[in-house]
């Protein structure tokens, strides 16, 4: 063994974490300078009209700003070497239901007890995962399903509407407002939250204690605890913070469609995968940046609105969005395996 | 030494036959308290909802033996019955149902190159998949439930839906049997036995000449088999396809083999104890909507039970970690001076 | 033993080559083994010795040169053909599946068979068969590998080795988790096997082993093969001058040490079926070994120590002070530190640098308010790299990267960096090279200087009597022996941790 690692260590005088990052971060933005320049190209052939405009650009952030606010929480988990939340989308319905449900007390009460729920459901993961060390991919597919019953046995399959259970109109329009509000009548809201988010979230993972001992912790487990580093602590923080960004992603999706059901949230799962995976984070844990996953957040973005402007179909998008998120992830690892990784 | 082993081997024994002891409390239990629970016609039906899904855990589990994962069993379910039910009007079930399996052998093939070749994670791989075909679906049917309605057709469901021997329908009898070979050839051959070493320590498995790639790949392949297999059958029973076919099969296949006994961390578990989990989750849903509790119980419950499943385990794990490595001859010193 | 020049060799490579791209690991070797002979290979960390051995097995298929099994040529291109020339493996790191069976492991790959099914009788039995050859009949061959100790374990991959029948067996520091005993045992049934006529293959860092089982030595060298020669025509010092190319001398401590101040103060301490009623005091700048068998409960007491695990009785103290840390960040606080044994799992995070490596266990100290301060760092961090000479000495290599002589320093290094008042060192230089070692004792000898305390657990006796000013003796959970400077002798020790002589 130690005769192979001696003999790679020839190969590579070249420093290698800097290296690497610059290949996931410029990778991720190589990807997305690729699809811009794609439709500015499909914009000049006069296949697609209104790609390269402001107004378009702003559309195209604001259409992921809810699912990047639920990816860039669930990356700390996925840093920590535990995969993703399953659980999120369900966390999302809860939240928006029972913040929907709380607007009769007023809209502060209703944004608290949200997020109540939220740190609840995120607790439950954080000592089911870090302290019994169930695996997260079971554990929160079985949360999900759990809390999904949960809510259709309180609320028995109905939808709750906040015109009709809010205290106030004024509650009621502050509620509208949680997604609708735009500063300078252009900049909505939830993309100024995503923009605090990621300043927040970058320095926390990588400039905080708690990012680097997260990191350690996701890129040897054991050896983090032999380090004196409270791993259990560590993993479940990771998931409670998750927890919180679907919670505001949960808000945000409820406000948009004003209405308090089950199915806000669905997809949001893979979805905050596919972006986290594809912004260069791998499952091994340990590595990858919370720039990165905006990056991957973008891609997607991007290509969404492409093929929108291209008239793909929104099935015919599912497709197309799989295949390319294998194809991206695919090339990764291949890249990573050639610099002698083997943690795709 | 001989206390401790004796003790870990019951501890063992109990969590092998854990399932059987499941299924025989939850059938009782609905037995002595459901209405119109114990009678031919019910217990027909829930061997034939058993069917599907029983059939798709057989793939399930030894994907999970071989470590890996497989999250577009749901989504391959529907691809096939979309296949078998569409191609029908254009070249007959006899063309189309075999084409809609090799679909799903295909879809595995895919799965399993990128995992054993490409060296991606299952994880991603098979979500990606989900989403492709998720899309797939939709972009075929164009949202819509696909349904056959000529004579041939619906005398193929009669007698799909007739009983050949009491409680026992076609379906049921076919997936009993791949059942049954594929927990005899998982048990009792070597080939079955490397899927459980390829799983165990893939290294060991290099080193004994087996190919793991080889074995991955095969495991992939049988879930998409599988899984195409139960979503075939279970449309041409019902002579229609609809887009939610596979929706809930993968939490229920991904419980019922958890509940099961089957470990997630590879190396471990068994297709018929799936198989008695799928009828025990079966039976109690079933039982649960005759006791009069809606569908939102039944999640709730399912969910509940699989929680309590992983906890348990968990903390067996847990006072397993606590001990191991202690000295029997210490702990008797301990004895004696109190 | 002798007569080896009359047959022919059971196995031999002829000029073979293994390169990777850039280097060439091992450049056109000679090597043979014959039947009925024990050939040792040795040589320092990174000297070609485990590729050269990788090849034997068949990892590789791109190896040049010839191999010739019984005067045959033949290709050993994959695990399998090694195999099917009668070539069997003992490898270091365990190659057993956990979760499956004993029986299913010892017989991997060729399971009885009655017809196209699996014969579990046989499997039994035949399991049983090559379980007793090895000391473990009281195994039942049907429990899973992870329901057995990982010594019984070693000696599971060893009957899983000698089942297959092989012709030449290749044995890779088969003794490193063994206890003295089954070291014994083992060397017995090397013998046996060495009288069936078996050609085998045996590395190893420990010359004292070498000298009692080998018949003939080949010591390599940066991919060369240096020299071969009989075991009696050569003396220890010779060997490892040509490892390392040049005379190293081996530090030995001749002082007794004399300081005074009470630091650490262990009374009574004990947890529950791992060791009872520890009680012992060290003072500033002593280095305490404590020796043992292996599973004396000594690592077991270390993570005790620092709060890894929760004590059921008895009391720390700590410069006078109590001590009651609940985890091993408090006891880090207190002013601990503990160098587990195992660098890959336990200590070091192979897929980070060497920067976060080093600083892992100082997070908490350069970070202000939950900020953390990489700069601050650097220092220290360019310091360790320099005194411990970690190669290459560029703080963003990944440690996966490095030897692992350079690996064990980086980990040193990590707890150097905390600079605590009571390091515990579990086998610090346990698989590293001669090089590495002698860099890790004068560091050892320097932080002692500086008066720290130092726990030393080693199974390495030079180490451990040479370095140590005072060795405590640890036997089945029990101090059972404290021996002044002036009694450590490597036979007394090993007497006492045998239970003898006490």
């Amino acid at each position: 063994m130690s005769d192979l690692e001696q003999n790679k260590t020839d190969l590579r005088s070249v420093s290698q974490t800097g290296f690497l990052k610059i290949l996931n971060v410029a990778g991720i933005y190589g990807v997305v300078v690729l699809f811009i320049l794609l439709g500015i190209f499909l914009q000049l052939l006069g296949v697609i009209n209104n790609f390269m405009t402001a107004s378009n650009m702003l559309n195209i952030v604001d259409a992921v700003s809810m699912l990047g606010i639920v990816a860039l929480g669930m990356a700390f988990i996925t840093y920590s070497g535990h995969f993703a939340d399953l659980s999120a989308p369900t966390t999302m319905a809860l939240t928006g239901i029972v913040a929907v449900q709380m607007l009769q007390f007023g809209f502060v009460a209703a944004i608290v007890s949200a997020f109540i729920v939220g740190t609840i459901i995120g607790l439950i993961n954080a000592f089911a995962i870090g302290k019994l060390k169930v695996n997260p991919i079971i554990w929160t597919l079985a949360l999900n399903y759990m809390t999904l019953g949960v809510i259709r046995v309180i609320w028995a399959n109905k939808q709750i509407y906040p015109d009709m259970i809010a205290s106030s109109e004024k509650a009621v329009e502050l509620f509208d407002n949680i997604y609708r509000l735009r500063f300078f009548n252009k900049i909505a809201l939830p993309m100024i939250m995503l923009i605090i988010l990621v300043f927040l979230f970058h320095f926390v993972m990588s400039k905080s204690k708690f990012g680097i001992q997260l990191k350690i912790t996701g890129a040897a487990k054991k050896s983090a605890e032999y380090s004196g580093i409270n791993v259990e602590r560590m993993i479940g923080a990771a998931f409670i913070i998750s927890a919180l960004t679907a919670t505001l992603g949960g808000l945000t999706v409820t406000s948009l469609s004003r209405v308090g059901a089950w199915y806000n949230g669905a997809g949001y799962d893979f979805k905050a995968v596919t972006a986290i995976v594809i912004g260069g984070m791998t499952l091994a844990g340990g590595r990858g940046s919370i720039i990165g996953v905006l990056g991957g957040v973008l891609v997607i973005g991007l290509m969404n609105n492409l093929m929108t402007l291209l008239g793909v179909g929104t099935f015919s998008q599912d497709m197309i969005r799989g295949i390319i998120f294998i194809i991206v992830v695919g090339l990764n690892a291949k890249s990573l395996r050639n610099l002698g990784r083997d943690d795709a | 030494m001989r206390n401790k082993i004796n003790k870990k081997q019951i501890l063992s024994l109990g969590d092998r036959y854990r399932i059987y002891v499941l299924f025989v409390l939850v059938f009782v239990v609905m037995t002595l308290f459901a209405p119109h629970f114990f009678n031919a016609w019910n217990l027909t039906s829930i061997m034939k909802t058993v069917a599907m899904n029983g059939t798709v855990a057989i793939g399930f589990t030894i994907i999970l033996i071989v470590g890996q994962l497989d999250l577009s069993i749901g989504t391959i379910i529907t691809f096939a019955a979309v296949i078998g039910l569409g191609l029908k009007d254009a070249v007959g079930y006899g063309v189309s149902v075999p084409l809609a399996i090799i679909a799903g052998g295909l879809i595995g093939l895919i799965n399993g190159l990128l995992v054993a070749k490409v060296k991606i994670n299952s994880f991603i791989v098979t979500l990606g998949m989900l989403t492709a075909l998720q899309g797939a679906i939709y972009t075929i049917t164009g949202g819509n439930t696909i349904a056959v309605t000529d004579d041939q057709a619906f005398a193929i469901s009669d007698w799909l839906q007739h009983q050949i021997v009491p409680m026992l329908t076609p379906r049921v009898i076919i997936a009993i049997v791949l059942v049954v070979s594929f927990s005899i050839f998982l048990r009792r051959t070597r080939k079955g036995r490397n899927f459980f070493m390829v799983g165990g320590n893939s290294k060991t498995a290099w080193l004994a000449g087996v190919d793991s790639d080889k074995y991955t790949i095969v495991a992939f392949v049988i879930s998409g088999v599988m899984a195409a297999i139960g979503g075939i059958l279970f449309a041409m029973e019902s002579a229609a396809a609809t887009l939610n076919l596979g929706t809930n099969s993968l939490m229920y296949v991904l419980s019922a083999t958890i509940i099961g006994g089957t470990s997630m961390a590879g190396g471990k578990g068994g297709v018929f104890r799936s198989f008695i989990a799928v009828l025990t989750l079966t039976t109690l849903y079933n039982g649960i909507v005759l006791l009069g509790l809606g569908n939102e119980v039944q999640i709730f419950i399912s969910g509940i039970i699989l929680a309590s499943v992983i906890l348990y385990e968990a903390f067996v794990e847990y006072r397993h970690d606590k001990v191991v490595g202690q000295r029997p001859e210490l702990l008797k010193e301990l004895n004696t001076i109190q | 033993m002798s007569e080896r020049d009359v047959g022919k060799p059971a196995f031999e490579m002829k000029q073979v080559s293994k390169v990777y791209p850039g280097t060439i690991a091992v450049d056109k070797v000679d090597f043979d083994v014959f039947p009925g002979e024990v050939h040792a290979l040795i040589g320092e960390n990174g000297a070609g010795k485990t590729t050269l051995m990788s090849m034997i097995s068949g990892s590789f298929d791109d190896y040049t040169g010839d191999i010739f099994v019984n005067g045959n040529k033949v290709d050993l291109r994959s695990p399998a053909q090694a195999k099917k020339n009668g070539i069997e493996m003992i490898y270091q790191e365990l190659s057993l599946a956990l979760p499956i069976s004993v029986a299913e492991n010892v017989l991997v790959g060729r399971l009885p068979r009655k017809g196209i099914f699996i014969d579990k009788e046989k499997m039994v039995s035949e399991t049983f068969e090559n379980l007793s050859k090895v000391g473990l009949e009281h195994i039942d061959p049907m429990i899973p590998i992870e329901d057995i100790s990982q010594h019984e374990a070693q000696l599971v991959e060893i009957a899983k080795a000698l089942g297959n029948n092989p012709s030449i067996l290749v044995m890779d520091e088969p003794t490193s988790a063994l206890s003295r005993e089954e070291v014994e045992r083992l060397f017995e049934i090397i013998d046996g096997l060495r009288k069936m006529g078996l050609a085998i293959v045996y590395i190893s860092h420990h010359l004292p082993e070498i000298f009692k089982i080998a018949d003939r030595v080949t010591v390599m060298r940066d991919g060369h093969r240096i020299d071969t020669r009989n075991i009696n025509d050569v003396t220890q010092e010779e060997l490892i001058q040509m490892m390392v190319g040049e005379s190293v001398t081996e530090f030995y401590r001749h002082d007794i040490f004399s300081g005074e101040k009470v630091r650490l103060k262990v009374e009574k301490l004990t947890r529950y079926g791992f060791f009872h009623d520890v009680s012992f005091q060290a003072r500033e700048g002593e280095i305490l070994g404590i020796g043992g068998l292996s599973g004396a409960g000594r690592s077991e007491l270390a993570r005790v120590l620092v709060a890894l695990d929760k004590r059921d009785k008895g009391r720390i103290e700590l410069d006078g002070k109590e001590i009651k840390s609940r985890n091993m960040a408090q006891a880090l606080d207190e002013g601990f530190a503990y160098l587990s044994e195992n660098r890959k799992t336990e200590g070091l995070a192979p897929r980070l640098n060497i920067q976060d490596n080093i600083l892992s266990a100082l997070v908490p100290r350069l970070s202000k308010n939950g900020v953390y301060d990489k700069e601050k760092g650097d220092p220290v961090l360019m310091k360790l790299i320099e005194e411990l000479s970690i190669y290459p000495p560029d703080p963003n290599r990944e440690v996966s990267n490095l030897s692992g002589g350079n690996q064990q320093k980086v980990l040193m290094a990590k707890w150097i960096a905390i600079e605590p008042k009571v390091l515990i060192l579990d086998e610090p230089t346990r698989g590293v090279d001669i090089g590495a070692k002698v860099i890790i004792h004068n560091a050892i000898e320097a932080l002692a200087k500086e008066g720290r305390t130092i726990l030393l657990i080693s199974s390495d006796l030079p180490e451990l009597v040479s370095l140590s000013h005072r060795v405590m003796i640890m036997r089945q959970g029990h101090f059972i022996k404290e021996m002044q400077k002036a009694e450590c002798t490597e036979e007394s020790v090993l007497l006492a941790a045998n239970g003898e002589g006490a």
